[in-house]
């Protein structure tokens, strides 16, 4: 496992170990897309966003191999416009986990089939997981 | 017909949609030419309502994620909690849990066969697993004082001890015989392979590009089962089930195989259970726990695929963030792919058949 995680954080230049899980910095999409051809992660498990106020939204995309049966974490923390590349093409099931994401912490997935509200009704005002979000909206 | 296109929208109120799914469907004559699931309809803020509730509190939550498998979501969120304060359990308590999931795989399973066969049009078969069903909740009703939302586990353990092992036993005799009857019934009636066979043909490569896990990857035809590496299920034997059908009528094969199997770790667990006599209180006081800051991410073989519970905690009383993974959250999302191409007749029997539950969906 531990080999493997190296091993990416050599070939991927924009990237950094920490605790066992690749934190990128920049070009999102075509490192997923990378690490899916070349090392086998051929299931996203899940993406999980995680609102770290000032520190701005990060997002974990949680990649599995089937092959060789380990886990690998992505993280990537999106600036203050909120946008991040959408993984759909690449993984089908992002498009149910990106469109949670855009309704409960507005984050906007540039080129994702059908982005819209998921849970909440399209004219909810606020995203509620956000920390800054007030209830009584 | 030919050329004769209309959008027609199936539920939320439909009975075959297994609670509140909504499906808009786009048709071409018969043949379903687009498909758009719309989910939110039970949407209750599961991981809004963790942030602002101390662990205790959220507890009985969690079995509402899935009120069929309530036991599962349990286990869940106290085994996140005992491996942030790195708690080892008991023999005796690891056997009851195990006792106890596998019960609630064979009745959600069951519940599953009864409305899966309603869906196609047999009405009886849903009164036989019912029937069945019925047992087990009995017993799940005696030990916790509840049928379906249990809030039995604890953090470290159970709420108390468990006793009248008998009924489990008397469960383990009747069970199989009911399930040749299903069989002799059910599996090779020619209506029902008619409706089912070569249908919501699922490859298994689009399943994992789905993010699909449980019953519906494995009848694909790809081998995944966290029970093997899970390390409450160690020492038990048991088969995983995969077939190679890949259709609807290889899904319904599945479950049936997976009750058996499910029986047999049961017998296990009830003989690991009378072997370790000690029973061993839960030593956390769950008033205002804490966990140390940090990640917390469990994994769990629940009945409809890989559940997982994921927690950041700021060592507040409540976690920072809490994240819940289901397995129908996916299958429903695979309702774009796997409707497209098929009659609308058979819609309902293809989504029927990934066992999808929607307060699982929604949250």
């Amino acid at each position: 496992m531990k080999a493997n995680l190296y091993d990416i954080q050599n070939i991927i230049s924009n990237c950094v170990l920490q605790d066992d899980k690749i934190v990128l910095k920049s070009d999102l999409h075509n490192t997923i897309g990378l690490i899916k051809k070349n090392y086998g992660f051929d299931m996203l498990k899940e993406i999980i966003a995680i609102d770290h106020q000032k520190d701005g939204i990060e997002l974990m995309y949680r990649l599995y191999s089937t092959e060789n049966e380990e886990d690998l974490v992505i993280s990537y923390t999106l600036s203050t416009s909120n946008e991040a590349e959408s993984v759909t093409d690449i993984f089908s099931s992002a498009i149910a986990d990106e469109r949670e994401i855009y309704d409960l912490f507005g984050v906007n997935f540039l080129n994702h089939e059908d982005l819209k509200r998921l849970y909440m009704s399209e004219n909810w005002q606020g995203n509620p997981l956000r920390k800054d979000y007030e209830q009584n909206n | 017909m030919n050329n004769s296109r209309l959008k027609l929208n199936l539920g939320p109120q439909h009975p075959s949609t297994h609670g509140v799914l909504r499906l808009v469907l786009d048709l071409n004559g018969e043949k379903i030419t687009a498909c758009e699931p719309d989910v939110g309809y039970l949407h209750r803020g599961m991981e809004k309502m963790a942030e602002k509730l101390s662990y205790i509190q959220y507890l009985p939550l969690v079995d509402r994620i899935d009120y069929l498998a309530g036991f599962f979501y349990s286990e869940l969120f106290c085994r996140s909690i005992e491996n942030a304060l790195e708690i080892e359990l008991s023999n005796r308590i690891k056997a009851i849990r195990v006792m106890l999931l596998e019960l609630n795989r064979i009745a959600s399973h069951l519940l599953w066969i009864g409305a899966f066969l309603m869906d196609l049009g047999a009405v009886s078969p849903f009164f036989y697993a019912f029937r069945e069903r019925e047992l087990i909740l009995q017993y799940f009703e005696k030990i916790s004082g509840q049928r379906m939302m249990n809030n039995y586990f604890v953090f470290g353990g159970l709420r108390h001890d468990i006793f009248d092992l008998d009924d489990v036993e008397e469960i383990l005799r009747i069970l199989p015989e009911k399930i040749i009857d299903y069989e002799n019934i059910i599996t090779e009636n020619p209506i029902f392979i008619q409706r089912t066979a070569q249908k919501g043909i699922l490859e298994a490569s689009d399943a994992i590009n789905y993010g699909i896990t449980g019953v519906n990857l494995r009848t694909s035809g790809f081998n995944f089962d966290l029970r093997k590496t899970d390390k409450l299920y160690d020492g038990y034997e048991f088969d995983t089930v995969v077939l190679e059908n890949k259709d609807s009528w290889g899904r319904y094969k599945a479950r049936v195989l997976e009750i058996k199997e499910s029986i047999k770790i049961v017998a296990q667990a009830v003989a690991n259970i009378k072997t370790n006599t000690i029973y061993e209180a839960t030593k956390i006081k769950p008033v205002n726990l804490t966990i140390p800051e940090g990640e917390y991410c469990s994994e769990i073989e629940a009945p409809r695929g890989l559940a997982s519970c994921f927690i950041i905690s700021d060592g507040n009383k409540a976690p920072y963030r809490l994240k819940w993974r289901t397995g129908s959250y996916y299958a429903v999302n695979l309702l774009r792919k796997l409707l497209v191409g098929t009659y609308i007749n058979d819609a309902i029997a293809i989504a029927g058949s990934l066992d999808i539950i929607l307060p699982e969906v929604d949250k």
